[in-house]
């Protein structure tokens, strides 16, 4: 492991934080009235998922982890375990639902994820920045919730169900959050990459 | 986007910067009907307080003869107002710009910000405690009372018991505050009885037991105030209520007189509201030779952190020896106020033209 300096910070970087990887999720420099600079992270425990902020005196030191991130293609779900092949060497790993936490819902066959490695152990995931899944249900209207605009349950490809406009058709591609998992807009067919 | 295109756009976030024109008239007509005089000093001068911690925007003026003179951009009107006390001026204020340096990257602070300073002579601290609960009572009202006019019709327009919404935390601003000494803060939220961390070795060791890096470089103030930032910090003005934390360990005395009853303190406090650090105030220090050493001192450190190398104001220390009326001043945020008022989690989202537009970052 190497040792930075906090003027190294960058978002999404891993640092080890109470001898744990954690990920730098935000960061920004902080003086107190007549005070030195800080700067106050957000660390993201890489094991935990669990937030929590830390403020480090400017120009502290930290050890870095060296986090590599290896390109695989989801094949197949066997039980518990989602099972991955680099397209390269056709190597192929089990990965525990844990690891990649509540984004296994959005996994799509075939698809190629950005998997984090630790010395040769997978230990998460990089989420893509936005998810695109096709409708394939969108017949279930749900009541209530009017003051944030009338929703219904949608049924996506990888069987996951979230809550949509009532605009949404079975067909559609949307867009969804990786992070809350909540539905942004409805995408045009030609943006599917 | 730059901030004015976007305002171009979009013309209803024209809504911000008009209660930012709320904001700075109500302080103002709060300090004119009192009678305070409204000041103006220099923002380019030959010499600045010594602050050990802050960075300076020097410069270089020219004469007509193509002569050099070191120039700064003040960090505060402080040093200019106070021989403006001396000379006698009385009850003033004043609303202007100051500037630090290698303060980027930050929701916080921008390099050049909108900072109210006053001073009422006669006062101490927790006289200024009071005025402060009133001057944002005072804004609270002047900025509701305008929003409510565009409320609709069969709305009645009541004051709401002087509650805000900041970053989904409701704050009511009525008295009393909270109000919470930093030894009395270091006892509730970090375990750490002020007794045990007053030498450096002290503090070095409770900082380690609680698994903070530490080193022998590291001045007493640097781990007080991590510890301070990580423990204390996010309890402040956070519960709903302002607060006001008050007696500050001597290291970071600044200006501040030191306490006559427990001089391990200096009669200083910071007020924070949903989490904003919002203003410094002290009773000013008027020991001329207490001043001389802090400058000293304060040169010193800025020489070990290799910072850029300011001249004295000498000048200010002249005023301090012939003698500063006992009084008390306020370094508010006027910035932060807005971002208080506006619900803004980032400085950027107050001021027309943010350094980070300047500086296309």
């Amino acid at each position: 492991m190497a040792k930075i300096s906090t003027s190294d910070f960058k978002k999404g970087i891993f640092i080890e934080f109470k001898g744990e990887p954690n990920q730098i999720i935000e960061f920004q420099f902080v003086n107190p009235g007549k005070g030195s600079a800080f700067v106050r992270t957000k660390l993201k425990n890489l094991a935990s998922g669990k937030v929590q902020e830390f403020t480090y005196k400017s120009g502290e030191t930290v050890e870095e982890v060296p986090i590599m991130t290896r390109e695989m293609q989801y094949l197949y779900k066997s039980g518990e375990n989602y099972i991955f092949m680099d397209k390269n060497t056709y190597e192929q790993m089990t990965i525990n639902k844990n690891i990649i936490g509540d984004f296994y819902r959005f996994l799509r066959e075939s698809e190629l994820y950005q998997l984090l490695i630790l010395e040769d152990k997978v230990i998460g995931m990089r989420y893509p920045k936005k998810i695109r899944l096709i409708v394939i249900n969108a017949d279930e209207a749900v009541r209530g919730n009017t003051v944030m605009g009338a929703k219904k349950i949608i049924e996506l490809e990888t069987g996951v169900k979230i809550a949509a406009p009532l605009f949404i058709k079975k067909g559609d591609l949307i867009v969804i959050d990786p992070i809350s998992g909540e539905y942004i807009e409805r995408a045009s067919k030609d943006d599917k990459t | 986007m730059k901030t004015w295109q976007k305002i171009r756009k979009n013309q209803s976030l024209w809504r911000k910067y008009f209660i930012r024109e709320k904001v700075i008239q109500a302080i103002r007509e709060f300090f004119i009907e009192q009678k305070f005089h409204e000041v103006e000093t220099p923002l380019l001068v030959p010499s600045v307080i010594p602050e050990s911690y802050l960075n300076v925007f020097a410069t270089n003026l020219f004469d007509r003869h193509g002569n050099k003179q070191r120039m700064f951009l003040t960090t505060s009107p402080e040093a200019s107002i106070k021989k403006l006390l001396v000379a006698g001026i009385g009850n003033c204020f004043e609303i202007t710009k100051s500037f630090r340096n290698a303060e980027t990257g930050s929701k916080l602070h921008n390099s050049e910000f909108t900072i109210l300073e006053w001073y009422r002579i006669n006062a101490n601290y927790e006289d200024l405690m009071k005025e402060c609960e009133r001057l944002i009572k005072y804004i609270y009202v002047k900025v509701k009372s305008q929003k409510s006019k565009v409320k609709s019709v069969g709305e009645k327009s009541k004051v709401n018991h002087y509650k805000i919404t900041y970053q989904d935390q409701e704050i009511d601003l009525s008295y009393p505050w909270g109000r919470i000494t930093v030894a009395e803060a270091l006892e509730k939220y970090s375990r750490i009885s002020f007794d045990k961390i007053i030498t450096k070795a002290a503090i070095i060791a409770v900082a380690r037991a609680k698994g903070y890096s530490v080193n022998d470089n590291n001045s007493w103030e640097e781990i007080f105030n991590q510890i301070f930032l990580n423990e204390i910090e996010p309890h402040l003005g956070t519960h709903g209520k302002p607060t006001i934390i008050y007696d500050y360990p001597k290291p970071l005395a600044a200006l501040a007189k030191i306490k006559a009853s427990d001089p391990r303190f200096v009669e200083r406090f910071e007020l924070y509201i949903g989490g904003l650090e919002l203003a410094d105030c002290y009773t000013e220090l008027n020991d001329y030779k207490e001043q001389k050493n802090r400058f000293l001192s304060e040169l010193q450190t800025i020489k070990l952190h290799k910072k850029i190398v300011v001249k004295p104001d000498l000048d200010f220390l002249e005023a301090i020896k012939q003698g500063l009326p006992t009084c008390s001043g306020v370094a508010l945020g006027v910035d932060r106020l807005v971002m208080l008022f506006t619900d803004s989690v980032s400085i950027d989202e107050v001021l027309l033209f943010p350094a980070k537009d300047l500086l296309g970052v």
